[in-house]
């Protein structure tokens, strides 16, 4: 495979997992919003502080406004990170290996495109259609992984398709869960109310799988449990890396180096980091800190699998 | 609903459809399936089309205000219908002249023996600018120069075709031949089937095979690539579509790399050697180190390799003098001299400007003359003589006096019309035809069909999509 097509396909997986990420944490929030007696103050500070580029000063203005959020965050052409420029961003990538990628994967992600460019859009989200807005951008991300999942060929193309949606998975995961704990001054052991918690775990769709799994009132301790520990939740990191894991040695077998070795040795450093970690052995003073290592670790080892299979030009 | 009722034919006009006593028999049938849907019908289907080419991104961009609109290439949604007996005519007469065209570039880049015989002025390729010494000598796989062509046609008032122009370099087109037949078969299913019109989506194979034959011989299993310059291009869609229906890969020039004369792409298994390029890279992209230098698009070396012939190129490097405006006034000449045959089709009457008396002549009869410069395609560089203000004329005689050799006659010829559905009625637009024709080592095959370019603009006679052309499906029917 052209180490072009294997960088566009790993990024192509990127910004669409981005964007599904970004849609639930958005969808999540703006439903929770309405329910004013939540906490009285629910502002859209924390994801505009997470999803987007703007200024401080730009969220103080926006953070009150549901709509102006709501635009920053979705159809926004000033904020590199909003939806409209993460699916261009998607498209530029699969346009590139358009003769790659089958034709159904090809127009989902064009179709979401041009749905996205709509120039009615912002005027829809003001309105009383912004949950409906939500829910077809939403059915279009999941389209998406239907669709990839069912036509796209298994094999090379198709582990680096993998390595980029878990590698985004696993970020989006480590980063939110940071800004939830950091709300919460990392206090793992103490036990706020689960409604407090329903923002994250629903932003991960996980909250239906807490409330089966974990039946303790030591909420704190059970929600970072899942979102890091837990081997049957899609979207923790555990589970995550055990994907990048899988689709790893499927790479490395098809593309044989002497450089994989070091690429391996990386990836199992990071690995066990979350595999062999105590629950336990995490407190107020260790929990950022292990979150921010572990940041930097997939960092570092998405930095290793680009140099060894995508440099081209 | 009432189909001839604002349905206006200009004087002196080949319309297919009209001979204005009735309708002629072979549109019979589209005739009378178009009269049993009303207006809002043929609107809805009129959006649907537009709709199927936005979704499957067959689009180009227009750049304002920073920010990048996509447009659909315009489609009219009623098929343009050619009998079977025309098409047997025109696939003959193409046939014959790739014959002698392919014959022409071996001979005018090895022998010149059409020069030395004098059939052909020698100045005349002396002063082309596509002329490329860098290929003399070069022997190509089979003798074949012209893989894949697209000669453009136009029918003139007296309903014969002519040939108005070859393309012999990179045509472009053909994907929208093919996604026009696939859009109407979602747009007028029952037409379509009863209408027995002759196939053209085996296209892409054909094309295929004829690829893998150009590998060297001693390959078993070739690896064949299609070479783009990448997404910014607007044929971009085209080439990723090809490269889909043949099943090879879709390379740009950072793809490849030359090692000791050879071609190879970079994987993520590391180099894997190719042996046919399919370029959709102008020529003197193609290879920095012996065109021109800044070319980002190419790969340095490549002329190397395919002088050793490590590598095939199609179409081959060099095919631009034989589809220069004015080479093309001797290719029925070339006909007759390779093939000892007349000229099946007729070529348009062609004034080389670069002669003083002809000059004389097309500057006396401007009125009724089209300018257009012998390197130039798309439509740009011409002036038409009917249309040109005294400023314009005055700025383009200059122009022509100072560089005769660029620059060609030929009489206005008034293309045909066929029907084409416009803001809800039915009006007659000019078309021509463009058939995409294969040169393989078994002969030429062509598609049954073509591409119809259709003039939008009222009374326009100039069909380019870069100045407000459309087109049409186009059926060869029995």
């Amino acid at each position: 495979m052209l180490s072009r097509i294997a960088d566009s396909l790993f990024w192509l997986a990127r910004y669409m997992e981005r964007a599904e990420g970004l849609l639930r944490v958005t969808a999540t929030h703006y439903l929770l919003s309405l329910d004013k007696d939540v906490n009285g103050a629910l502002t859209w500070q924390s994801v505009l502080e997470t999803f987007t580029t703007a200024t401080p000063a730009e969220i103080e203005a926006t953070k009150n406004q549901t709509a102006e959020a709501l635009k920053l965050l979705l159809t926004s052409n000033s904020n590199a990170n909003s939806l409209k420029m993460i699916i261009s961003k998607a498209r530029e990538n699969a346009r590139g290996i358009q003769d790659y990628i089958t034709k159904e994967v090809w127009e989902e992600v064009n179709s979401f495109y041009h749905l996205i460019n709509q120039p009615t859009l912002d005027k829809r989200l003001s309105s009383y259609e912004a949950a409906d807005m939500l829910d077809l951008f939403t059915r279009h991300s999941v389209l998406y992984t239907g669709i990839t999942d069912i036509t796209m060929a298994r094999g090379t193309g198709w582990g680096f398709m993998n390595l980029g949606k878990y590698i985004e998975r696993c970020f989006e995961t480590i980063v939110l869960t940071n800004k939830h704990y950091q709300i919460n001054h990392y206090k793992i052991h103490e036990s706020k109310d689960i409604m407090q918690w329903r923002q994250l775990l629903m932003s991960l769709s996980g909250y239906e799988l807490h409330l089966k799994t974990y039946r303790s009132s030591a909420d704190n301790h059970d929600v970072l449990h899942q979102v890091l520990f837990n081997e049957d939740f899609p979207h923790s990191v555990v589970y995550s890396l055990g994907r990048i894991d899988r689709h790893l040695q499927d790479v490395t077998k098809r593309n044989f180096s002497e450089e994989n070795a070091a690429l391996m040795r990386c990836f199992g450093r990071l690995h066990s980091k979350v595999k062999h970690t105590d629950l336990d052995t995490l407190n107020n003073h260790t929990l950022h800190p292990y979150l921010e290592e572990l940041r930097g670790e997939v960092l570092q080892f998405t930095k290793l699998l680009g140099q060894q299979f995508f440099s081209y030009a | 609903m009432g189909f001839l009722d604002q349905y206006d034919l200009s004087p002196n006009v080949w319309d297919e459809m009209y001979d204005r006593k009735q309708i002629r028999e072979h549109y019979h049938k589209v005739f009378n399936s178009l009269e049993q849907f009303d207006v809002n019908a043929l609107q809805q289907k009129d959006r649907l089309a537009g709709e199927l080419f936005m979704n499957q991104g067959i689009t180009f961009t227009v750049y304002s205000d920073d920010a990048g609109i996509e447009r659909i290439f315009p489609f009219d949604i009623i098929p343009r219908v050619i009998t079977g007996k025309e098409w047997d005519h025109i696939e003959l007469g193409i046939q014959q002249r790739l014959k002698a065209l392919n014959l022409f570039l071996k001979d005018i880049y090895n022998e010149q023996q059409i020069l030395k015989d004098k059939v052909v002025p020698a100045a005349l390729i002396a002063s082309c600018p596509h002329y490329t010494r860098e290929v003399f000598g070069i022997r190509v796989p089979h003798d074949i120069y012209v893989h894949i062509s697209g000669i453009d046609l136009i029918r003139g008032e007296d309903g014969q075709f002519y040939v108005l122009e070859d393309n012999l370099r990179t045509p472009s087109g053909v994907s929208y031949m093919l996604e026009n037949r696939e859009v109407t078969k979602r747009i007028f299913p029952e037409m379509l089937a009863s209408s027995h019109v002759r196939r053209v989506s085996n296209y892409p194979l054909m094309l295929h095979e004829i690829l893998l034959q150009m590998a060297p011989a001693q390959i078993s299993n070739p690896s064949v690539v299609l070479l783009t310059p990448g997404i910014y291009n607007s044929a971009y869609y085209e080439h990723a579509f090809l490269a889909r229906m043949m099943g090879i890969t879709l390379v740009e020039g950072r793809d490849l790399v030359i090692d000791n004369h050879k071609v190879y792409m970079k994987t993520t298994e590391g180099l894997e050697q190719v042996h046919v390029i399919y370029r959709r890279i102008d020529d003197e992209y193609l290879d920095p180190l012996v065109f021109k230098p800044d070319s980002a698009l190419g790969i340095p070396g490549l002329m190397n390799a395919y002088r050793m012939g490590n590598v095939a190129i199609v179409n081959a490097i060099g095919n631009g003098v034989a589809d220069d405006k004015a080479v093309y006034a001797y290719v029925p000449q070339m006909i007759r001299y390779y093939l000892n045959e007349e000229p099946i089709l007729p070529n348009v009457p062609t004034y080389e400007m670069s002669d003083p008396e002809q000059r004389k002549h097309v500057f006396d009869n401007i009125e009724k003359m089209v300018i257009k410069r012998t390197n130039q395609s798309g439509g740009y560089g011409m002036v038409m003589g009917n249309k040109v203000s005294p400023e314009e004329w005055a700025k383009a005689k200059t122009a022509i006096e100072a560089d005769p050799r660029s620059f060609i006659a030929q009489p206005i010829i008034k293309l045909s019309t066929v029907p084409c559905f416009i803001d809800g009625t039915f009006q007659a637009r000019h078309v021509d035809l463009r058939p995409y024709a294969l040169c393989g080592p078994q002969g030429v095959q062509i598609v049954p069909g073509g591409l119809t370019r259709v003039a939008l603009r009222k009374d326009s006679l100039i069909v380019n999509s870069s100045q407000g052309g459309g087109s049409k499906d186009t059926w060869v029917i029995d």
